[in-house]
């Protein structure tokens, strides 16, 4: 009876000291290699609060950077960007469109519209550092003001 | 051989036995019910199937790969965190489907928060080569950003795969959505119109389809 009690006590001593060690060689294998941070731009904190960031975009923590890319370290001297830094993230004014497509059952969607179709610019309604615009409001008043055609213009 | 020898050789056969038993039949058991069909059964998520079949993720890629719903919406930092999270949640899905409301559902709000339910551990599965620096693209934004996830990664600002990859695996979702459940009253008849021809497209994906 000895030996059967030696015997499980062993078993109950090995396995999960193999479940551990194939754990943490697993765990060792996948962890990325680390990547050197990239310099700093130093903003002054009445910059930040002179051009907030929107709320989804603070919520990345993107940094002014990624957006002002190659406009030099003067941050005072940065400039509106192009339509290129809103679509390397937002890929292409198309996929904007169909992310849409619901909207052009009535033709009715904002980025591919009656007028327009996907070639306006993102920027006759959205702004990064002061509130947007909805355009369509300008004649459309009722249905914006209505809100039964489309959400706050993010 | 003694006695005292054969008893052992019987005991451990037998516990062997019942311990494959169990661990095949634990194995079946989750394979079987990780997949749309399944899943669909109780969770009230016709548009999320019907994006899903549209999407990269669920299949319409060349090669025919998909995951699985359970890929992406179950941790894999470890087996026993994946059981008890999909046990949990199959009992509070139960429990909603009989008990609950769930045309009450905001699907639209609950996306906000979809880095609760993807876990990165599980798109890392099989994506698992994204953050190394020989990642096979050719797109520098891609390395951008992926960095900038690493320097978030453990800090109180740390973002999740689904916070910039908003519809991966639901490609289209926010228009399924509004078929089903129209955001803004100007489109109801529209939308109606459009939910009975997307039931009557993917009725063999298990979608329900409402006859008048």
């Amino acid at each position: 009876m000895k030996k059967v009690l030696r015997f499980i006590g062993v078993f109950l001593f090995v396995v999960p000291l193999l479940y551990i060690s194939v754990k943490a060689y697993g765990g060792d294998n996948q962890s990325p290699p680390t990547i050197t941070k990239q310099e700093e731009i130093k903003i002054s904190p009445e910059l930040h609060k002179k051009f907030p960031m929107k709320s989804m975009h603070a919520k990345l923590s993107l940094s002014c950077v990624f957006c002002h890319e190659g406009q030099g370290n003067n941050p005072e001297e940065w400039e509106y960007v192009e339509e290129d830094a809103c679509l390397s993230c937002h890929k292409t004014k198309k996929y904007l469109a169909e992310r849409l497509a619901f909207m052009d059952t009535l033709k009715a969607n904002p980025h591919n519209s009656i007028h327009d179709g996907t070639n306006l610019s993102c920027d006759e309604c959205h702004n990064e550092h002061k509130p947007s615009i909805n355009m369509c409001s300008e004649c459309h008043q009722k249905e914006i003001k209505e809100n039964i055609w489309m959400r706050k213009v993010p | 051989m003694s006695k005292e020898k054969l008893f052992i050789l019987i005991f451990v056969s037998i516990g062997a036995f019942i311990g494959m038993v169990l661990s095949y039949g634990t194995y079946f058991g989750i394979h079987m019910t990780s997949g749309e069909k399944f899943c669909v059964s109780c969770h009230e998520m016709d548009p999320m199937v019907v994006s899903y079949k549209d999407d990269i993720h669920g299949g319409k890629g060349v090669l025919g790969a998909s995951a699985r719903c359970v890929d992406c919406h179950l941790p894999h930092d470890n087996l026993a965190n994946y059981i008890y999270t999909k046990a949990k949640n199959g009992i509070a899905e139960v429990g909603i489907h009989f008990f609950g409301d769930p045309d009450a559902i905001d699907w639209q709000e609950k996306l906000k928060h979809r880095q609760s339910f993807v876990f990165d551990t599980g798109c890392l599965e099989c994506h698992g080569n994204v953050m190394k620096n020989d990642l096979a693209t050719t797109s520098k934004q891609a390395l951008k950003m992926h960095k900038h996830y690493q320097e978030l990664k453990g800090t109180e600002k740390e973002i999740g795969c689904a916070s910039c990859h908003f519809d991966a695996g639901h490609k289209g979702m926010r228009n399924m959505l509004n078929y089903y459940k129209p955001e803004h009253s100007m489109y109801k008849e529209k939308m109606e119109e459009k939910k009975k021809e997307v039931q009557k497209k993917y009725q063999k994906y298990g979608i329900e389809v409402h006859e008048e």
